[in-house]
């Protein structure tokens, strides 16, 4: 009666569970260390509605220009059969000539039910694993699922899972630009954390299915625009990296029953409350606030708040947090260095260097103003 | 004078309508602020128009024909895009891709109410698995049904065919004393340069050269893909019956028969 | 010249506006009122080639002689443009790359001012690379420097709530008045990127009007809206740098800057191809050691000028400062090989900074700039420098009681080694390239 998924339930307050989908299954791997996000993730908690109901909303939200972009750029890459995709992929992979064949499954028979599409999206590769190469190169639309925190997760892939020689590719299609060869750095980082949910959730399937899951390849076809224009071009993403952060941080939410232990019983983030006592079931729960959460979680600003009032050394950024070496507050760094406050023998170090810099500053400030370029 | 008041009053209720949104008033202020809006916009629209003429000259031939006569051209089924493209660069080009969407749908409505009133309809191209209408693509009811089958190979057939039948044509226009359109060397080209040896670097696709590469690819896939097609075409013959054969089987009576 | 650019959102380089100027009272506002319209873009860069050209040729009047071992002419004085952030840099760069290899004849024909800009945008971008050039700053990065916030560097990259921090208005903290800026209806973002609720609200909306009607005034008026607020706060940053006083490298590194103009003036009055789309190996390498030279100069250089930077140095171990307590004035040594004893006096500095040089490390004095001396001992808090030139005539020795500082910063001025030239490039690096020549590929590339 008290299972994990009870629990979470009891945590939502009665909805529905939000869906997760590949950008926020990614997101989880951002921040590992946060319990607040891996709960509200778990229990499948629409965490803007929190975070506007505790007066903190995230200004999240995406160009209407740069979603028809993208969708532009999608189409002409699948356009002709994929013609474009074709010829990337003899390109960059020596696709042979005969590797043409398309199954699209973004319906059945013109039934759109999920459950339909994840079905054909099965037998289709399994029968294209089985058969070789004969049966399927490219699969548009395939639907796949991957339990998350006990819930059922759908990811619809706008991309295709194709198989070269037995092996089992991910294509992602991004619109931005690969200009002279380089591309933004953010946003190869962002296509790589998402293509290897994909990745990860095609392996699960065929491991899940009774398939060797190292078909499935962790090189991901990129596609991108090249230089300013529409014209596509393709690069080969190596995901090992972020498959094992995903990995782990997938596991650790399998496990969030060990978090759920540690939290009172009755506890609850509906949205029936106050403000003021949701705020305080949400702080039930550990956050670990960086500013890097402020473009990646909605509950970033009132995190931040609270790290704000706490004093904690975490708004400063990372560099600065590590430069402090374990000291946790603002108020405990300025009692260290000002000597009111008992040194433990770690923190011997950083006490002497901050008073250092303390004695150094007062010579400054008392020389005058005329000193300060 | 007007209009410059008028784009002020307009910036102004944006503005304050995306206020209210981020501030959470009630809808009832935003949507009073959204009519406000509304009827601004319309002025503006009114002040615009006043005076100008509309330039809507009718089409040369109704949609559906110039539709039928992209798809001659083309040869197999294609998607609105394309008959757009070919359209534009052979034709009158009055075509646009929003006036194909309903298209498909008001052709079987005329069908079941008066079956084969008309000498051919705008019809589906049927999936080779489920027989049901392949997503996006307009075919010719005139079409043997296999042309209209679309099976594994068929996406990547259909583009080398559409290709060819396109070079075709346009050796046909040079050879016949006339001249291919530079809209005609763009389209042409830019499906070239998805077939292997069909042009070089960035110039200008040679028609007959594209005729020769996209044939060398083709014979690759032909065979197979003649096969799957016709053993589904046949079922479609004996399983659909003359409505569904032209418009496609949805799942439930496919999976019925 | 303040110059503030936005783009079109997906896009990489679809330039939506700009608003850019001299002058606080008159900004220049330029839009492209449909940015997806190639023609219309080209148009805009004209446009932007009107204000921006004659501000940054408009330098290449009065001229000095340098004299010295390289003797050259130099102008008095070099443009400098001033953009909100660092995505404002990138910005300038992806305008220059696609701009400075179009041509004003031949297929898609451009007007002849636009890829003189692109050049001029590569220069000024290229400059801003190295380090201690003021050709191309980002005002975050330039603020950032001189104050520091209770915010992170992730947020001081927010020109709005950076200043808010910095000069709070009357009866705020700086952290409430950041709070408040951060809301991006009152302080729309500085760009390039505009806020995805205007794009859907506003902007859109704007652009198909001007579809429908051919009017770009809709367009004007709401990417005014975006840059008006940005435009004051920009000015507000300059008029608070322009009240520091000046640090004293500032003339030298300046000097750098109009010597690199006078240099592009001149390259661009002889017909100089726009550079190419990748450096060859040979360049390469020494824009390298270049940019690697002036970071350490540039470091050196903050340090000498002013104390609190230094001390994040002596806090690190790697300079000191001190009393002179005993001065070894008249020490002479013989040097091996040489003949006659040279002067080599030696100073005992007492020092309470956490030292972490050792003997034999070279040092160099900070207030007798480019003299360098070397560590002989360390006892406690004693420290012994032996001073080894800039000595002529018993000068430049510290007396008794005298504050003195050292460190292993070096100010630099480090000659640059001999790089292969072009034809012998080794093949580990490709072997010689083929020289770049611009391409009617690269003339007409789609801007798309």
């Amino acid at each position: 009666m008290n299972s994990p998924n009870h629990r979470l339930d009891a945590l939502r307050g009665g909805v529905a569970p939000v869906d997760h989908n590949a950008r926020t299954i990614a997101a989880l791997a951002g921040n590992p260390g946060c319990d607040r996000r891996a709960v509200l993730d778990a229990a499948g908690i629409h965490k803007q509605s929190i975070a506007v109901h505790l007066g903190h909303p995230a200004p999240f939200g995406q160009s209407p220009f740069a979603l028809d972009r993208a969708r532009a750029f999608e189409e002409l890459v699948k356009a002709d059969g994929c013609a474009h995709l074709v010829r990337l992929l003899r390109e960059t992979l020596g696709l042979s000539v005969p590797e043409v064949a398309y199954t699209d499954i973004a319906d059945v028979g013109g039934n759109t039910a999920h459950q339909l599409r994840h079905t054909r999206t099965l037998a289709e590769l399994r029968r294209a694993a089985e058969d070789g190469e004969r049966s399927g190169t490219l699969f548009d639309h395939p639907l796949l699922k991957l339990p998350v925190a006990g819930h059922e997760v759908y990811l619809e892939p706008s991309v295709i899972a194709f198989q070269i020689r037995g092996r089992f590719h991910i294509v992602e299609i991004k619109s931005f630009a690969v200009i002279d060869g380089t591309a933004d750095s953010g946003q190869v980082a962002a296509a790589s954390r998402l293509s290897a949910v994909y990745v990860y959730a095609l392996k699960a399937l065929f491991r899940a299915e009774g398939i060797d899951p190292d078909r499935v390849s962790h090189e991901v076809v990129l596609v991108c625009p090249k230089d300013f224009a529409n014209h596509p071009t393709a690069t080969l993403l190596d995901v090992r990296q972020q498959l094992a952060s995903l990995n782990r941080q997938l596991s650790r939410l399998t496990r969030i029953d060990r978090i759920l232990d540690h939290l009172p019983p009755e506890l609850t983030f509906s949205l029936e409350q106050s403000p003021a006592e949701l705020a305080r079931a949400i702080r039930t729960v550990e956050a670990r606030y960086a500013p890097e959460c402020l473009s990646a979680c909605e509950m970033a600003y009132f995190c931040r708040a609270d790290a704000r009032v706490c004093g904690s050394v975490d708004v400063l950024g990372r560099a600065t947090r590590d430069e402090l070496g374990g000291l946790e507050s603002i108020d405990a760094v300025l009692d260290l260095t000002a000597g009111d406050r008992l040194t433990s023998p770690e923190q011997a170090e950083i006490a002497d260097q901050l008073r250092y810099v303390r004695a150094v500053y007062r010579e400054h400030a008392s020389a005058g103003a005329e000193a300060v370029a | 004078m007007e209009l410059d008041a008028l784009e002020a009053r307009i910036t102004e209720l944006r503005g304050e309508i995306r206020l209210a949104k981020a501030g959470g008033d009630d809808d009832a202020k935003v949507r009073r602020l959204r009519a406000e809006l509304r009827t601004a916009e319309r002025a503006w629209d009114d002040a615009l128009d006043r005076g100008s003429e509309p330039d809507d000259a009718p089409p040369l031939l109704p949609i559906r024909e110039q539709v039928h006569q992209a798809l001659t051209l083309l040869g197999a089924p294609s998607a609105s895009r394309v008959i757009v493209a070919v359209n534009d660069a052979f034709f009158a080009g009055r075509v646009a891709a929003t006036q194909l969407t309903s298209l498909r749908r008001d052709e079987e409505r005329s069908f079941r109410s008066s079956p084969y009133a008309r000498p051919y309809y705008l019809c589906a191209a049927l999936t080779a698995e489920l027989l049901s209408p392949a997503r996006g693509l307009l075919a010719i009811s005139t079409w043997p049904v296999a042309v209209r089958i679309i099976g594994p190979l068929s996406p990547r057939t259909d583009f080398l065919t559409s290709a060819i039948r396109v070079a075709e044509h346009m050796t046909r226009l040079t050879g016949a004393g006339g001249s291919a359109s530079s809209g005609a060397y763009r389209l042409l080209t830019r499906m070239a340069r998805n077939i292997p040896g069909a042009v070089e670097g960035f110039g200008r696709a040679d028609p007959a050269r594209v005729v020769g590469a996209a044939n060398a690819e083709l014979v690759v896939h032909q065979e197979n893909d003649r096969r799957d097609r016709h053993a589904a075409a046949e079922r479609a013959t004996t399983r659909l019956d003359e409505v569904t054969r032209l418009f496609g089987a949805g799942l439930r009576s496919a999976s019925a028969s | 010249m303040v110059f503030i650019p936005l783009k079109l959102a997906g896009e990489a380089a679809a330039p939506l506006g700009a608003m850019v100027g001299t002058d606080p009272a008159e900004p220049h506002l330029l839009v492209v009122p449909q940015p997806r319209n190639r023609d219309l873009r080209f148009a805009f860069m004209s446009e932007l080639a009107q204000i921006m050209l004659p501000y940054i040729e408009g330098f290449a009047t009065a001229k000095e002689t340098v004299s010295g071992r390289n003797e050259r002419e130099r102008y008095l004085d070099a443009p400098q443009v001033i953009v909100p952030g660092r995505r404002g840099v990138e910005f300038v760069r992806l305008l220059g790359r696609s701009t400075r290899f179009r041509r004003s004849d031949g297929p898609y024909p451009v007007d002849p001012s636009v890829p003189v800009l692109g050049q001029w945008l590569t220069f000024l971008y290229e400059r801003g690379e190295l380090a201690g050039s003021s050709a191309l700053l980002a005002m975050t990065d330039a603020l950032s420097l001189h104050w520091a916030t209770g915010q992170s560097p992730m947020e001081d990259a927010n020109l709005a709530t950076l200043l808010a921090w910095i000069s709070p208005p009357p009866g705020l903290t700086g952290q409430e008045a950041a709070a408040a800026a951060e809301n991006p209806i009152d302080r729309p973002p500085a760009g390039p990127d505009t806020d995805p609720g205007f794009d859907a609200q506003v902007l859109q909306p704007a652009i198909r009007a001007y579809d429908a009607s051919g009017s770009p005034a809709l367009v004007r008026q709401a990417l005014r809206t975006q840059l008006e607020p940005t435009w004051r706060l920009m000015w507000e940053a300059v008029d608070l740098m322009r009240a520091l006083p000046e640090a004293a490298s500032v003339a030298e590194r300046w000097a750098i800057d109009r010597d690199q103009y006078t240099r592009e003036v001149t390259r661009l009055a002889e017909g100089g191809p726009p550079r190419g789309r990748r450096d060859q190996a040979g360049p390469a390498a020494i824009r390298l050691w270049d940019m690697e030279g002036a970071q350490q100069s540039y470091d050196a250089q903050r340090a000498y000028d002013d104390p609190l930077v230094m001390t994040e140095h002596r806090a690190a171990g790697k300079a000191f400062t001190g009393e002179a307590v005993h001065v070894d004035a008249d020490r002479k040594i013989l040097l091996p090989g040489g003949k006659k004893p040279v002067p080599r006096p030696l100073v005992t500095v007492r020092t309470s900074d956490p030292v972490r040089l050792t003997p034999g490390k070279r040092v160099f004095s900070v207030h007798r700039r480019r003299q360098s001396g070397e560590i002989v001992e360390i006892d406690g808090d004693l420290i012994v420098v032996q001073l080894n030139d800039q000595l002529a005539k018993g000068a430049g020795v510290p007396t008794p009681g005298d504050a003195v500082c050292f460190t292993e910063l070096d100010l630099g001025g480090r000659i640059r080694p001999g790089f292969p030239t072009g034809e012998e490039t080794p093949w580990t690096h490709g072997g010689p390239p083929a020289a770049y020549v611009p391409t009617d590929e690269d003339a007409v590339e789609a801007w798309s």
